[in-house]
């Protein structure tokens, strides 16, 4: 029997793609329609039995919870601390990196090395850090700022949180930065300088420009971390001290798992998915508009 | 080669599937408070000399556990045993809980301890409990000499005493303020002192019919002495944990601490075994006599009622609670406060400082289990935003009974 080419890639393209579809639909879509389900519920997620109550549980959030819309403000507030300091910061970085230093490839490395630490243990460890750590560093330097209460006042706890957020996820915007760097072309900048361009109106009127796509994907990768950022908050302060660094995703997590409202929590998920899906495509829409290419 | 390794593997899988034949049924327990896990393997092991058959697997963890049983419960995978904590919660699980009150160990637990395991109603016994416990402020005896002053049992003497203690150079209080637990199990010796029916009051807040600026127990007192604890306490309070706790005691840094109880003292002896530690009465209010230690079990041990092998972990639970072994278990192993009635008491100061004392000036009822831990993670929230000065008494009191109705209500 002969099966002729077309069919046979066909079915191999199903065929290959198939395990990732069953897995991401058993462990992504299913989980949102079903929560979608409970969404329109009354559950604890305890009780065998939810009750249908329509959409009560969206009109609570809109109009009865204040705490909800806190804890949106907060996040797009560490959301804005976050694009800025890993965007610029790594783009210094990258630059400095892509020098010829002697030390550029271990340095590269160890930007890196937090990046694949996982976040919780990053949280852990910063906490330690910011406990017992500081309280030796002040015994020996006697300098003011190691005695503050990083992660126990509330004022400057959410700094501590976006230091530690940052801090780990540096080495990734780096690297793309660095590609992105890498793959201008030297004559363009060659011919800037013939033409007399100096160091700085380089960077922003060549470098700058055609970093158009990197800065549109790492603009997108912050964005969409920060919104998600979650695991960090619970290592780190678990959202206090007195509630003060409660995230949105925290603030579901908690709805649905400690405070038993496992529908309130759905749909308090689905209003923030409906958030996130609406900046995420803004921001890229705008980024993109703004690439250059040669 | 290649076939002998499968012939090998097929040997393996063969006996694998034969041992879990002769194993007749197995047990799972999944539980927290990881504190009793040395404890409870080696009650495991007994119990294997006592019925070869019945394999356990005991599984216990703390960060997240009502989280993770609850996806448990919901996948079809009740353990056999799990956890809870009593008197509100109790009802919360008891679809998934069996009713003991027929079995042999009703008769051998301490009637504290039944009365908090019983349903909305007050039927049943819907759980068992791995300890009996004493709620009430540790601490360090020998700062108090130090200082040359009693353990305060008033809230004037207690300003009395930070004076001293801070002219003798000694921090008076190791806060716990970063644990939101620490909040309720203080808080509840404030409740105590403002009513005689405390189960009645908590219901009265759940309902949004109570302030708690008519109490003035709750609304003056409970205040002043978080504020007294606050300005007097290490250095970040709001970082200050159990482990906090622990060092400070048995380091004698600080001579008292909040919100802790005999639970801690295993891990105050690891550091000093020669500590001279102690359990009273937190100072409540003007009058000596309501400075008393708090008794009663605040988890519960719930066994499904779903189980596939329901009389072997029936079986476990009776020989656990009225068997010899069993009995003394808790005292010589676990080191906890006898649930079982029993006439020994665990060798460990605090255990026998608050039976000494609940001798002398009788308990408080515990209040503690009449709200969900839900609510009670909020309220530890609300409380650390007072202090933290995020916001007033006031607003931390509306708050509160907010919440109260909103999560317990």
């Amino acid at each position: 029997m002969k099966i002729n080419t077309k069919t046979r890639t066909k079915f191999e393209t199903v065929l290959f793609t198939l395990p990732a579809v069953i897995l991401v639909s058993m462990m992504i879509y299913i989980p949102f329609v079903s929560s979608g389900y409970y969404s329109l519920t009354k559950w604890n997620g305890i009780s065998k039995k939810a009750t249908f109550v329509g959409l009560s549980n969206f009109k609570t959030i809109l109009f009865e919870s204040p705490q909800f819309l806190k804890v949106l403000l907060f996040t797009s507030k560490y959301t804005a601390w976050f694009m800025v300091l890993s965007n610029v910061l790594a783009l210094a970085l990258a630059i400095l990196l892509v020098q010829r230093l002697k030390l550029a490839n271990f340095l590269r490395g160890l930007f890196f090395v937090p990046y694949i630490m996982s976040m919780t243990i990053v949280g852990f460890i910063w906490k330690f850090i910011f406990s017992e750590g500081f309280a030796r560093l002040f015994q020996m330097t006697q300098w003011e700022f190691f005695r503050w209460s990083w992660l126990g006042d509330s004022k400057i706890a959410f700094y501590s949180v976006v230091l530690v957020g940052v801090w780990q996820q540096l080495g990734f915007y780096i690297v793309l930065y660095i590609a992105g760097l890498q793959s201008i072309p030297p004559d363009v900048l060659e011919a800037a300088t013939v033409d007399g361009a100096g160091g700085w109106k380089r960077f922003f009127q060549i470098t700058l420009p055609l970093l158009g796509p990197s800065i549109t994907i790492c603009l997108f990768m912050s964005l969409t971390n920060a919104l998600k950022v979650f695991d960090i908050v619970l290592a780190l302060t678990q959202g206090g001290p007195g509630g003060s660094t409660y995230t949105a995703t925290l603030d579901i997590y908690r709805e649905a798992f400690q405070n038993n409202n496992y529908g309130l929590g759905s749909a308090k998920a689905l209003v923030f998915f409906l958030v996130v899906l609406l900046l995420t495509q803004l921001v890229l829409w705008f980024s993109r508009k703004r690439e250059v290419e040669i | 080669m290649k076939r002998a390794l499968s012939v090998f593997l097929a040997i393996i899988l063969l006996f694998s599937s034969i041992s879990t034949v002769v194993a007749a049924s197995e047990l799972n327990i999944f539980i927290s408070m990881p504190e009793y896990a040395d404890a409870m393997r080696e009650l495991i092991a007994e119990y294997k000399k006592v019925r070869p058959d019945v394999t356990i697997n005991y599984e216990t963890t703390q960060t997240d556990y009502p989280t993770l049983l609850k996806v448990k419960l919901n996948s079809g995978d009740v353990p056999d045993i799990f956890a809870s904590t009593t008197g509100k919660e109790i009802e919360v699980y008891k679809e998934y809980s069996y009713d003991l009150s027929d079995q042999p160990l009703s008769e051998a637990l301490d009637p504290s301890v039944k009365e908090s395991m019983v349903d909305a109603d007050g039927n049943g016994l819907y759980g068992i409990a791995i300890k009996g416990n004493y709620f009430g402020m540790v601490h360090n005896k020998d700062l108090f000499d130090q200082a040359g002053v009693e353990v305060p049992k008033t809230l004037d003497e207690l300003e009395e005493a930070i004076v001293k203690l801070e002219a003798a150079g000694i921090t008076p209080f190791t806060s716990g303020f970063g644990e939101w637990w620490v909040f309720k199990h203080a808080f509840q010796h404030f409740m105590a002192s403002a009513t005689d029916d405390v189960a009645g009051l908590v219901e009265k807040f759940e309902r949004g019919e109570a302030k708690l600026a008519d109490y003035p127990e709750l609304y003056e007192n409970w205040f002043r002495f978080v504020d007294l604890v606050y300005a007097h306490s290490d250095d970040k309070p709001l970082e200050a944990t159990i482990n906090n706790a622990i060092v400070n005691i048995a380091l004698g840094r600080a001579a008292m601490a909040v919100g802790q109880g005999p639970w801690i003292e295993a891990g105050i002896v690891e550091i000093d075994p020669d500590v001279n530690i102690g359990l009273a009465g937190y100072p409540i209010s003007d009058d000596p006599a309501q400075a008393q230690v708090i008794s009663g079990a605040d988890l519960a041990l719930r066994i499904s009622n779903r189980s596939k092998n329901l009389d072997d972990v029936l079986d476990f639970v009776n020989w656990w609670h009225t068997s010899e072994y069993g009995k003394d278990w808790f005292i010589d192993v676990a080191k906890v406060v006898s649930p079982v009635i029993n006439d020994r008491m665990a060798d460990f100061e605090l255990v026998q400082d608050g039976a000494k004392q609940i001798e002398e000036n009788g308990a408080a009822p515990i209040s503690i289990i009449h709200s969900t831990d839900s609510f009670h993670m909020t309220f530890g929230e609300i409380m650390q935003a007072y202090v933290s000065g995020q916001i007033d008494r006031d607003e931390a009191c509306a708050r509160i009974e907010q919440k109260w109705v909103e999560i317990d209500g």
